[in-house]
């Protein structure tokens, strides 16, 4: 795997400024860290708060007991999280607290960071003048920058009541809600029985909101947004969607599962698309084996529906009006393994849309010739060393392959519609650390370091990075690679 | 005139015999022990909360933790000595400790580690009696009336603080002490620790509220050596 | 390619530098102070055995570090409850302060007052964690996990090393329900006194209740019958035998094994169940219904004898 991504002069020459920029990084962290006392530091994508210090002001836990590295929740943060945010000691209620306590806690990330794509379109000569043309060139990015802002309160509205709410900006300060919904806990007096209702993140057993990445082509699962050249879907399992979720756990959460219902627009408020309805769930079951840790495996499927077209007026669009639903689904497995300091999550899906979607073609049309369903599978694994509660070091490799087009590569006629095989690949990996001089109970900070490079054939990179713009050739591996090292910090 | 020069020899072993052996030692610390300043003044016990103790208690009785006798005499000091004695084993009697009238008798308890200590409720009510100690292990037992007295013992030597949660004001002392010649003052101030061998010792005075005194003193073969303490008192308690 | 020994090489010398050399003393650590130098803590629960500090060989998940993730913000690096968030916590909004590990005295056992715990009451403890506090339960960590914890707590007493758990207490099966045990355990409520510090309906409301302190000194209250919460020690009727038959260490409640006998502390708990209103028990219907056959035959509690 390594050797595709050295695979080329240019590539290797870009890398190694990379690669001394991250080591450089490691370097000086050991400088800075050696001097005594030992919290010597004083040095987007949108960071998603998922780490709450307002839980730990509220129950006198630091964060590494519910993280294992917040944001990421560890088994036991995961069962207070599917208790409803609550420790189940008679005390949840917020009438238990002292009334100047608010469960509030923001995060931001300002950073420093480099963003570096090839194969884009770009004016031969600047500014388009007389003679110039499109070529292929490279664009590079870098400057120190803000990332998005969280602001999230979450907790319990009475005792098995509980609630979240959590406006997010981009780093231009524009908000919109990530989530907000209210759940009702422990219904029936059981723990199988929850009740959710708003929009909140789906349950996937691996969770791209509470993940240990934030640069451009790192911070999101490729998987989780993947939607294949020319498709009209507007679906990822990483984004935060609108419904209702039953959902219910074993006492130590060793058994979970999820079923919800969710309406078919991604997430999105106003009712801007149809009115269809889309299913999700999902299963997951962990064993303990000796000292190794606790191992967990899960399988989930996603089973939606989008229009492919709209009632109209005067040729307008009317919102929230989409008919003829054509149907996708995302199926796979995932786990989270411990091996002592070791965590593997690996992740497979299986993903398909329907030929109306995959081709763009309102299902009230005729499809172009050759039309096909295009189906995809792609995987991930993940790596975490926990050196201790205050160092992780992380990496992930993840590919995506194309199983069948919306269009043959080759046509049956010439001037049919073709996609070559391969385009929409993506080869993707990422390797960072984060380093938490502090560890306790009001506030986080990590110094968040990472490197992400990934190739993409012939679109344009999930990241945004770039210009925006398609390759001029279909079949261009394009390569976007981000440097990001930044102060994570929440309160 | 053989009789003579065999008995004599005789007589001069068993002298020697009989001095070897020795008397018992009788060498005696004896001493005083007074303040200097004011002393804080205690407060009547309010026992309401147990209405047959008010009743018992009437004017009521006052609070035990300074207490003074006549010529600046301090009361319910423990002295013992600290260092020069060879380990002793520990008596086998008893030593009682009693409940009578929500209050403890006697206010401290001096006892040798390992030396068996009886507790006996003698009030129509229930106690509970609770040590507090930090070097030895803590327990709390329960005395419904007419309940068996609690046998127990220390193991460790520690001046071990003993209260009743039930009545809060209950309030004593248990001094488990690494030695047998050991005494708590009397409302004169008088202690007396008898029975000493002849040598250098470490005399040590304790009171609840303003901690320990200690001083050299040597005994010789039948002498009696006088160690007085004088505690320097504060009128506020803490 | 030329570059990729190159790229490979800058990658691996990075990852040794991470490793091999500094980050062993540099990157922050909090230091557990202990208070015995032994390196051989170790507990024996359920098959598994647990370590406090491992060997040195490799067992990366042992005591101290959990301890280090998980507990050290309110029991502290000194194992002795003064972590960070101690001081926030209130006695007179009844949260308990964080358990002292260095006197190794503790609530739940199933030994006598004044011994030490079995581990298993350790493990109990942890597992299930203390109701009204802000002890969690801690049931998603791996058994091998709280093993390893309970190990931990060990080893802040040098008392573990010198003395030997108490035995536990043997407790007979239990005897029906029935009015008869349910009046004669009244009987036994207020003979005792229990009412004292629980109040005569065991709200938690008796003459002393307002002076109770801990032995460190912090007010603390009496159990509430009338809210149905679970104990302290657990939930069923085995556990409330055990709680008032081993007293809470560290507490106003006292043993009472020298003064109730086995067979009628069974007639004490199905009593203390019909405290417990809000509570659908077998013991509070059977009440219940007598008392309602039975209007004004029961003597008050807590009369005081004259």
């Amino acid at each position: 795997m390594l050797s595709e991504f050295v695979d080329g002069k240019r590539l290797a020459g870009r890398l190694l400024p990379s690669s001394f920029f991250m080591l450089s990084c490691m370097i000086l962290s050991f400088i800075f860290i050696d001097a005594k006392p030992a919290y010597t530091l004083p040095l987007s994508h949108p960071g998603s708060v998922r780490a709450i210090p307002a839980f730990a002001r509220k129950y006198g836990l630091p964060c590494s007991a519910c993280h294992t590295a917040w944001p990421e929740l560890n088994w036991f943060g995961q069962a207070f999280r599917d208790n409803g945010y609550q420790l189940m000691n008679d005390r949840d209620s917020p009438i238990w607290q002292n009334p100047s306590f608010f469960p509030i806690t923001f995060r931001i990330t300002p950073n420093w960071h480099r963003e570096n794509t090839n194969h884009q379109a770009v004016d031969s000569i600047p500014g388009d003048g007389a003679g110039s043309v499109l070529v292929d060139g490279t664009v590079r990015q870098h400057g120190f920058d803000l990332s998005g802002f969280d602001l999230w309160t979450a907790g319990t509205l009475f005792k098995n009541i509980s609630f979240s709410l959590l406006p997010s900006a981009d780093s231009t300060g524009a908000f919109h809600f990530e989530n907000a919904f209210v759940r009702f806990d422990n219904l029936f007096n059981s723990r199988w029985v929850n009740l959710r209702f708003g929009k909140f993140e789906l349950d996937n057993l691996i969770s791209e909101k509470r993940f240990l990445f934030l640069s451009a082509n790192g911070g999101i699962y490729q998987l989780y947004h993947f939607v294949p050249v020319g498709d009209s879907n507007t679906f990822g399992l990483g984004d935060n969607q609108l419904g209702l979720e039953l959902a219910g756990h074993s006492i130590n959460s060793y058994t979970r599962y999820s079923v919800a219902l969710l309406s078919s627009n991604d997430g999105q408020v106003g009712l801007p698309a149809n009115r269809g309805y889309d299913t999700y769930l999902t299963f997951s079951q962990a064993f303990q084996v000796g000292s190794l840790g606790l191992q967990r495996f899960g399988a989930y499927a996603y089973i939606g529906e989008r229009p492919t077209f709209s009632q109209t007026t005067s040729g307008t669009l009317i919102p929230g009006t989409g008919m003829g639903n054509k149907s996708f689904y995302r199926v796979g497995f995932s786990g989270d393994f411990f091996f002592g300091k070791f965590e593997f999550l690996p992740l497979y899906m299986h993903g398909h849309d329907n030929v109306f979607l995959g081709t763009a073609t309102p299902s009230n049309q005729p499809l172009l010739p050759g039309a096909r369903a295009p189906s995809w599978n792609g995987g991930f694994v993940e790596t975490h060393y926990y050196y201790s509660p205050q160092l992780v070091l992380t990496q992930r490799v993840e590919i995506i392959r194309m199983a069948q087009q919306a269009f043959p590569s080759t046509p049956a006629a010439a001037g049919d519609p073709s996609i070559p095989d391969n385009q929409g690949n993506i080869n993707a990996y990422s390797v960072g650390f984060r380093w938490y001089p502090i560890m306790f109970s009001r506030a986080g900070l990590s110094w968040h370091n990472e490197f992400s490079i990934v190739k993409s054939i012939g679109i344009v990179p999930l990241s945004g990075s770039g210009n925006g713009l398609p390759p001029l050739s279909p079949t261009a591996g394009v390569w976007s690679n981000s440097v990001f090292t930044g102060l994570d910090f929440d309160f | 005139m053989q009789a003579r020069y065999v008995l004599l020899p005789v007589l001069f072993a068993l002298m020697v015999a009989v001095a070897s052996v020795g008397p018992a030692p009788a060498g005696t610390i004896e001493g005083k022990v007074t303040y200097t300043g004011t002393p804080p003044k205690m407060k009547p016990i309010d026992m309401s909360k147990e209405p047959t103790c008010a009743k018992e208690h009437n004017p009521p009785l006052l609070g035990e933790n300074v207490v003074t006798g006549p010529g600046n005499a301090l009361q319910y000091v423990v002295v013992y000595i600290s260092v020069g004695e060879q380990s002793a084993q520990p008596p086998s009697e008893p030593v009682r400790y009693d409940q009578k009238g929500c209050m403890y008798v006697p206010h401290i308890l001096a006892m040798h580690t390992n030396q068996p200590l009886q507790i006996y409720t003698d009030d129509p009510f229930t106690h509970n009696i609770h040590p507090m100690p930090k070097r030895n292990p803590e327990w709390n037992k329960s005395q419904p009336p007419g309940a068996a007295p609690i046998d127990t013992k220390w193991a460790n030597p520690e001046f071990i603080e003993v209260k009743c949660n039930i009545h809060p004001w209950m309030h004593g002392y248990f001094a488990v002490l690494n030695t047998s010649h050991y005494a708590v003052t009397d409302n004169e101030g008088n202690y007396s620790l008898k029975g000493l061998p002849p040598g250098k010792y470490t005399v040590t005075a304790w009171q609840e509220q303003y901690s320990t005194q200690s001083q050299e003193v040597t005994v010789g073969p039948t002498g009696a050596a006088s160690v007085n303490f004088v505690f320097k008192v504060t009128p506020y308690l803490y | 390619m030329k570059r990729k020994p190159v790229f490979a090489a800058l990658f691996a010398a990075s990852l040794i530098l991470l490793f091999a050399t500094r980050p062993t003393e540099c990157f922050a650590q909090i230091d557990i102070h202990i208070h015995t130098a032994t390196n051989t803590m170790e507990s024996h629960i359920h098959g598994l055995t647990g370590e406090a500090f491992g060997d040195g060989q490799g067992r990366p998940d042992v005591g101290a570090q959990l301890y280090r993730r998980y507990c050290i913000g309110c029991h502290g690096p000194n194992g002795d409850g003064s972590g960070e968030n101690a001081m926030w916590f209130d006695p007179t909004m009844g949260f308990a302060k964080p358990r002292d590990f260095t006197l190794a005295v503790f609530k739940c056992r199933s030994t006598p007052t004044g011994t030490l715990p079995t581990e298993e009451d350790l493990f109990d403890s942890v597992t299930r964690g203390f109701v009204n506090t802000n002890m969690p339960s801690w049931r998603p960590l791996t058994e091998q996990e709280r093993a390893n914890l309970i190990a931990m707590v060990k080893a802040f007493s040098p008392r573990w090393q010198a003395e030997k758990p108490g035995a536990p207490i043997t407790i007979p099966p239990e005897t029906a329900p029935t009015v008869e045990s349910i009046l004669h355990g009244r009987e036994l409520f207020d003979k005792i006194q229990c009412w004292k510090c629980h109040g005569p309906e065991g709200r938690g409301d008796g003459p002393s209740a307002l002076t109770l302190t801990d032995t460190k000194g912090n007010p603390i209250r009496p159990y509430d019958f009338t809210t149905g919460e679970r104990f302290k020690c657990g939930a069923s009727n085995q556990d409330l035998y055990r709680i008032f038959m081993t007293g809470l260490d560290g507490t106003p409640m006292p043993s009472f094994s020298d003064n109730i006998k086995p067979e009628e502390a069974w007639d004490l708990v199905h009593f203390l169940r019909t405290l417990q209103v809000t509570l659908k028990t077998p013991e509070l219907a059977t009440f219940q219904t007598w008392l309602k056959g039975h209007p004004n035959t029961l003597k008050p509690i807590g009369q005081e004898v004259p």
